[in-house]
């Protein structure tokens, strides 16, 4: 690997230069402090970083300054993992999406926030406050276990966008009740009693060729009732089918259950594969880019933004664009709900799905100085009045008074699905090997989505590969 | 102005003389190996770049009072080589007989235990070899696809027509543009459904046409788009050639009532032989470590995984470093034995001529 070496080389030389000119700057004035941020660049980062420049005031008098590096996301963990394994200490402050934790703890990068919650009430109580599954989910490694390492950046849900010009027409209405016997979700409302059976009938009832009629107007394209993404990138068909296996009572390999807990019976389980299965039904009915393999979650936003489906299942830290008539042909068509949930023979839905969203984590080299402005920064920044200020320009809160407050729901229209949501989150691993089970995990889900192999083969492949990494690593017996 | 060899004398290995460079070595390896040992890793980082230094600045002062001044011209180029090439070469050498994570603080010799894992370990060595077949396929396909566009292109250029001058400038765009930027472009082109490629062959065939979604298709996808970029660097090349063939040879050619067919072969051919087999050698080795398209295109769906990117997603991805390092150790052992084959066969052909 003689181009990563020789870029790690430098980068440790430049760290070298670089700590040694920040250490004197940092004591030649001691009031003003410089806290360096790694972000994914998109709205949730850019507000949060414009209300600081705009309004915070450091209690301790200091002068703070944010340094924030933007990055694209999906350069993100690239650039972030050559940052912290070359050794350069750049960064104070990382936003890390929740399964990098265990890679980046055990390698020394991200340091333990246990003695700072305790250290201070006011940042303890706030720790509290925010919903179980987001703190278990940015904040814990082990998984679930009272370790604390993040706090919640930004929080992000699965919902359903939906197009209202669509779906409230009255002949559709009329045509789908006709046809299944059920209403055509079209309020908020009906969307989130909606469950995967009528969100499949909505994917058939829509599929229309061009010169079809759609809502009483002729189609210059072809048109497709729903997308959900299933790409072959990052973690953008994990999402889903972790969604879907967890609501068959399937499962993940779960790590709080080990060294006992095991990958084969679990992951290819006739209760993993059914769920599998289920989410492969539905392929069918969405826009022919998915039979590539690269329907992720940007393509599926921009299927949706250009008015080429009726329905997508996206995060909400992907909406904002969606509102904005210059990047938006449906801006002014919108309508959200909660993310469709399984039916069960109770009638009760089972909405388990798989969390977004991203904590920021503080680094082991940050020095006493930055961490009390840095506590200081995560308190104002986790206070009810700047997370009502960011859910009102887009962003999410996880602490219970801001989000359970009424007029929270007002401020954007997805907001209304927020905390019906988060009861229903779940994490996948946090172990240090999550790239490498979710790199092989793509690939095989890749295979199924694309037609090459069943569900069974594709959980069975994956089982034996999680089975055997997971052995060698001493995480299973 | 001959340089005259000084008739400096060697200084014994003790005395204490700028150009001493050998008590300078000894002195290096000694204060590196106590720094290292005694001083933490950030301060003996610093100590083994002083002797460094020392060494180099003994060298150089030997060679100035030598006069050894060529010697002294190509000792930056040679430095900087050591540093930025021959040094991270070897040191990634040495890797890949370790257990070593970048993220992790632990290292272990392992000896052979990488290769041995990349090339028979049941689930790696499968990933391995597949992305072997899939980049050698990609370089027969890519490659023969430039050769054969750029050459015929070049044969168009070297005649003259009316805007050729703007035609040629707008052929040469596609190589100058940005990997990213045509990788993104290609992908909207053969999107399904924004894409002007599936909106043709729909409206032709009725049917909805989906490019990337078989092998066939994403390997012709990519090839086009790697061809597309990558034609008008041999067409440039082989460009040069035809213009340098003297005119007068294909008038004595004319002359005598030669085929054109021949004068191809006797005239043309010889003189663009060199630059072609220029063209070949860097479109072969550039093409043996395609990742740029792949990623941009397919991510390595419907088994379009090159050697390069398994490559990045262990070692970048992944943090497997030595692993890593001892797969780009295979790749360079590929290209070393793919080139001086090349190398070889060209200049056997050269003697035969």
């Amino acid at each position: 690997m003689p181009a990563m070496t020789k870029v790690k080389g430098l980068a440790t030389a430049a760290s070298f230069a670089a700590t040694l000119l920040v250490g004197g700057v940092t004591y030649a004035s001691a009031e003003e402090v410089t806290l360096t941020m790694a972000v994914p660049d998109w709205p949730p980062t850019r507000i949060m970083k414009k209300f600081f420049d705009e309004q915070y005031k450091p209690k301790s008098g200091n002068t703070v300054k944010l340094d924030v590096d933007f990055i694209p996301w999906p350069d993100f963990y690239t650039r972030v993992n050559a940052s912290l394994t070359s050794g350069e200490k750049k960064y104070n402050f990382i936003v890390s999406d929740s399964q990098w934790l265990g890679a980046f703890v055990e390698g020394g990068y991200f340091r333990k926030i246990n003695d700072l919650i305790d250290a201070d009430p006011e940042l303890k109580a706030t720790m509290e406050s925010m919903h179980p599954a987001v703190l278990n989910a940015y904040s814990t490694y082990p998984n679930s276990t009272p370790n604390y390492y993040g706090f919640p950046q930004f929080p992000d849900v699965l919902v359903t966008y939906g197009r209202k010009d669509v779906l409230c027409n009255v002949d559709e209405q009329t045509a789908f009740k006709a046809k299944y016997n059920e209403k055509l979700p079209c309020t908020g409302e009906e969307i989130d009693a909606m469950d995967w059976n009528t969100f499949e009938h909505v994917g058939e009832f829509f599929q229309r060729k061009k010169g079809d009629k759609l809502a009483g107007q002729v189609l210059d394209d072809d048109f497709y009732g729903i997308a959900y993404q299933a790409g072959k990138g990052y973690d953008f068909s994990t999402s889903s089918v972790h969604t879907f296996v967890w609501q068959h009572g399937g499962g993940i390999w779960d790590e709080t259950k080990a060294p006992t807990g095991h990958a084969e019976g679990v992951v290819n389980s006739p209760k993993s594969i059914e769920g599998m299965e289920h989410f492969l039904k539905l392929l069918k009915f969405m826009p022919p880019v998915v039979k590539t393999g690269t329907m992720d979650i940007f393509v599926s936003d921009q299927l949706f933004r250009e008015g080429k489906v009726a329905m997508n299942i996206d995060w909400i830290g992907l909406a904002e664009a969606s509102l904005d008539p210059k990047t938006s042909k449906v801006a002014d068509k919108l309508v959200f709900g909660l993310a469709p949930g399984l039916r069960g023979a109770d009638g009760k839905v089972n909405r388990t799905s798989q969390i977004g969203g991203q904590p920021f984590v503080l680094t082991t080299w940050t020095t006493p100085e930055q961490i009390k402005e840095a506590v200081g920064f995560v308190k104002w920044w986790l206070s009810p009045d700047i997370q009502h200020q960011f859910a009102a320009g887009g962003g999410q809160s996880a602490i219970k008074s801001v989000y359970s407050d009424p007029k929270y729901a007002s401020y954007r229209p997805w907001d209304r699905a927020w905390a019906n949501s988060l009861d229903w989150q779940k994490d996948m691993w946090h172990v240090p090997q999550f790239f490498e089970l979710l790199t092989e995990q793509q690939d095989q889900y890749d295979l199924a989505i694309t037609g090459k192999q069943d569900a069974k083969t594709t959980l069975d492949n994956i089982a034996k590969f999680q089975e055997d990494l997971l052995k060698n690593d001493g995480l299973i017996q | 102005m001959t340089a005259v060899s000084s008739t400096l004398p060697t200084p014994r290995f003790t005395t204490v003389v700028a150009h001493n460079w050998k008590l300078a070595i000894a002195v290096a390896v000694v204060v590196s190996a106590v720094s290292m040992a005694g001083l933490p890793a950030a301060v003996s980082f610093w100590v083994v770049g002083a002797t460094a230094a020392l060494v180099a600045a003994a060298f150089t002062v030997n060679a100035y009072r030598r006069h050894y001044f060529g010697a002294l011209l190509v000792a930056p180029a040679i430095a900087v080589l050591f540093v930025m090439n021959i040094f991270p070469l070897l040191w990634s050498l040495g890797l890949s007989f370790f257990a070593y994570q970048a993220n992790q603080q632990t290292i272990r010799f392992v000896g052979l235990g990488n290769y041995v894992r990349i090339l028979t370990n049941d689930l790696a060595a499968h990933a391995t070899w597949g992305a072997l077949i899939n980049t050698a396929m990609f370089v027969v396909f890519t490659v023969s696809a430039q050769m054969i566009v750029g050459f015929l292109l070049a044969i168009l250029f070297a005649k003259q027509f009316p805007l050729r001058k703007y035609l040629l400038i707008l052929v040469l765009t596609p190589m100058m543009l940005s990997v990213v930027a045509s990788g993104v472009f290609f992908t909207y082109y053969y999107d399904p459904t924004f894409g002007i490629l599936s909106y043709v062959i729909n409206s032709i065939s009725g049917n909805q046409f989906i490019l990337m979604s078989n092998k066939v298709g994403a390997v012709a996808g990519i090839v086009f788009a790697d061809a597309w970029m990558w034609s008008p660097f041999v067409m440039l090349l082989v460009l040069a050639g035809l213009v340098s063939v003297p005119k007068y040879l294909y008038e004595a050619a004319a002359i005598d009532r030669i085929s054109s067919w021949r004068q191809f072969w006797m005239i043309t051919f010889p003189y663009i032989r060199g630059l072609l087999m220029l063209a070949l050698l860097f479109r072969t080795i550039e093409a043996f470590k395609l990742a740029d398209l792949v990623i941009l295109l397919t991510k390595g769906g419907n088994d379009t995984l090159t050697i390069s990117y398994h490559l990045i997603r262990i070692a970048n991805e992944q943090n497997k470093t030595s692993e890593g390092a001892a797969i780009s150790y295979l790749m360079l052992f590929m290209v070393i034995v793919l080139t001086n084959l090349y190398l070889y066969l060209a200049n056997r052909r050269t003697q035969g001529a």
